[in-house]
């Protein structure tokens, strides 16, 4: 009993996790169309900058943030307008899945060239602290994790519905043209869209860091699961995302006792085949997913 | 300006293509220039990316350090070595392919082994097709000796299965109650990992310690939380670990944050790794790990290469480092007393059967192999005491007393 509420325990803050990662993936191919191969390589850039940043001042790695989160914000905002804008829109989906492909290999090659392949982790005096709480033991440093991405989703969804901005990028996800007829400037608001999923990657990656190792060729064990959950959860839909990644999250710790750690893995493949078949517009939003 | 679509992507393969000739070629004319006779060309293929990037560049500076220092000191037969290295990219598939290729065509004059297991048998059995002797720092899993290769030596003290047995006779030694009675393994799913563990779990089991978890996992995983919970809520009195490196350190601090105190705790490769301390935060005491390597050891040759290593690169040189230094030791003890060293089949089984019939001197101590190549030795035990790695078993090599109760960590 007590192995399965602490399974659940670990399910939900990984499904937090999950959630916050695959949130800036579906808003990318929600405002733009565009399937984004290097999401998980900036995050793993974002880890990499977190841990820089502690081996050289000795401060906390969240405070990293301050700094890589408008970073990123303007690096995106630089890719959608100088590369994804000048894809042609007829196949822009498939020609994003190349572009971003290289540009993920460009970051880990970088990452490999100036931190070398060695695994490393951010050392925290908290790294193996944790409380008991309703017969479960939780990390501090996984509560953290799980906090940031509740805080940045709350904010997500917060500035999706309640700004100005938030509407026009909402119009243009719908249908560019009517927004455009409304006078909303589309390129400019798929920009701004572009920058705040990567600022999510910031936030992510340095949530990243303060429980793994990390190493230049680390994001391709997570685009794959991201991957999957971002169409089990709808394409383009944020709460579908949340909601997928929370139940893959949980899914996977508790199938980690039945089975191992291998066959747990799956049920990210699993649930990608079993949606593809059965609704593959995605489960929970995603009347976008069926005009592709 | 408008291009067809089809056009524009044959320009692009024709350019790849000249791109791609023009680097071969350029690849081609490098090895031909080099090497005479005056020199012994030695081929070696290392995961100097990928999975074992980490070891296998440890194994690279092994490798070079020797290299420098046989040349400083004139050389094999009176010839300079020279080292070709090719990067597999940890992949079993480059790997046979780059033997191929350094006997092949760059006609190496001996070759030397490339970094664990899953990479050892491929590269082995090119090896093996050619006649020539293969000598390798780091492959110890059981697989790689009962593949019925002749030409293979493992240039280490022990085979993966008996890593622990200083470990294991020491728990037996202790009376029945104060043994460990319940145990938990965790192992990489690697071939090397997994051996260390359950060579240790077939002892264990053997004298009536009873298995209460027992998990596997892929060599990518850094999420071990779940791992954690399994073996934290079986509460196994001893935990065993067939790990790596960054493996054990994820699931040491994913079992601290669920506040798992085992009586006793053992993990392979990880705890020697000079940045071990460093990375679990100095909540190291009485962690256990086999070693068939430290710069402390008497052996005749050592010193000399740990000052020489030391000055070349700034530290001491570790397990990784000393069995590539192992593995040159080996191969030159041959050379130097058949007085052979070409590719022909006729010199290379000769090295062969030298290797079968005599024991070398090293830096890891004596080694004789049997028919399959398996080392015939035992691993050291060390343990973090007082927040420094020492070896507690066997006693009569210790250098401090092993703590049979783990402080909390």
């Amino acid at each position: 009993m007590s192995l399965f509420v602490q399974s659940l325990v670990l399910g939900v803050l990984l499904g937090g996790l999950y959630a916050l990662l695959a949130a800036g993936l579906t808003l990318y191919f929600g405002v733009m169309r565009v399937v984004m191969i290097a999401h998980s390589a900036f995050l793993i850039l974002a880890a990499y900058l977190a841990w820089v940043f502690t081996r050289e001042t000795g401060l906390d790695p969240l405070l990293s943030m301050v700094g890589t989160v408008p970073l990123f914000f303007v690096v995106g905002v630089a890719i959608q307008r100088l590369l994804m804008a000048r894809l042609r829109p007829a196949t822009l989906t498939m020609m994003s899945v190349l572009l971003t492909f290289s540009i993920a290999l460009v970051i880990e090659g970088m990452l490999g060239w100036l931190f070398t392949g060695t695994q490393r982790r951010v050392r925290l005096p908290y790294g193996g602290a944790d409380f008991e709480a309703a017969g479960a033991n939780v990390a501090v440093v996984k509560l953290i994790a799980f906090v940031l991405a509740a805080l940045s989703l709350l904010a997500l969804y917060l500035l999706l519905t309640r700004t100005r901005f938030g509407q026009a990028l909402r119009a243009t996800i719908q249908h560019p043209e009517a927004a455009r007829l409304v006078g909303i400037d589309t390129d400019r608001t798929a920009g701004y869209g572009f920058g705040i999923g990567l600022a999510t990657a910031a936030i992510g990656g340095t949530a990243l860091a303060l429980d793994s190792t990390i190493y230049p060729s680390l994001h391709w064990h997570w685009i794959g699961p991201l991957m999957a959950i971002i169409v089990v959860g709808g394409l383009g839909s944020i709460p579908g995302a949340a909601i997928a990644a929370m139940i893959l999250g949980i899914g996977q710790a508790l199938l980690q006792i039945p089975l191992n750690t291998t066959w747990a893995q799956t049920i990210f493949y699993v649930a990608l085949f079993v949606t593809l078949m059965v609704r593959p517009q995605g489960f929970f939003g995603g009347r976008l997913a069926q005009r592709f | 300006m408008t291009v067809p679509n089809g056009l524009r992507i044959t320009a692009l393969a024709a350019a790849s293509c000249l791109a791609l000739t023009a680097c071969i070629s350029g690849d081609d004319q490098g090895t031909d220039a080099e090497g005479g006779d005056d020199t012994i060309r030695i081929g070696i293929s290392l995961p100097l990316t990928g999975d074992f990037a980490e070891p296998g560049k440890g194994v690279q500076q092994g490798y070079e350090a020797w290299a420098a220092y046989t040349n400083e000191n004139g050389g094999l037969l009176g010839r300079d070595v020279e080292l070709t290295i090719l990067d597999d990219q940890s992949n079993a598939d480059r790997v046979a392919a780059d033997y191929e290729r350094l006997i092949n065509e760059d006609g190496v004059d001996l070759v030397f082994g490339p970094f664990s297991t899953r990479l050892v048998i491929p590269a082995a059995q090119v090896a093996q097709d050619y006649g020539f002797l293969f000598v390798e720092p780091a492959g110890a899993a059981p697989e790689v000796f009962s593949q019925g290769f002749d030409n293979l030596f493992y240039a280490a003290p022990a085979v993966a299965d008996d890593h622990y047995n200083h470990l294991a006779d020491a728990i037996e030694a202790m009376p029945a109650a104060e043994r460990p009675q319940t145990a938990a393994y965790a192992a990489m799913d690697d071939p090397f990992a997994m051996g260390t563990a359950y060579g240790l779990k077939a002892r264990l089991e053997a004298m009536g310690v009873t298995t209460v978890a027992d998990e596997v996992y892929p060599p990518n995983t850094t999420d071990f939380s779940s791992i954690a919970a399994t073996i934290a809520s079986s509460d196994a009195d001893i935990m065993v670990g067939g790990s790596q490196y960054q493996d054990a350190v994820n699931l040491i601090l994913a079992l601290q944050q669920l506040d798992y105190q085992p009586r006793m705790a053992a993990f392979s490769t990880a705890p020697t790794n000079p940045e071990f301390p460093e990375a679990i935060g100095e909540k190291t005491e009485g962690i256990l790990s086999p070693t068939g390597y430290t710069p402390e050891a008497d052996y005749p040759s050592n010193q000399e290469f740990v000052e020489f290593y030391t000055e070349e690169y700034g530290t001491a040189p570790g397990e990784d480092q000393a069995n590539a230094w192992t593995t040159g030791q080996v191969v030159a003890a041959a050379v130097e007393a058949v007085g052979c060293a070409d590719p022909e089949p006729d010199c290379q089984q000769q090295l062969i059967d030298w290797l079968h019939e005599n024991e070398v001197e090293t830096v890891v101590g004596p080694l004789s192999w049997d028919a399959d190549g398996r080392p015939e030795g035992a691993h050291l035990i060390q343990q973090y005491v007082d927040g420094q790695i020492r070896i507690v078993l066997p006693e009569d090599a210790a250098e401090a007393e092993l703590i049979v109760e783990k402080p909390a960590w």
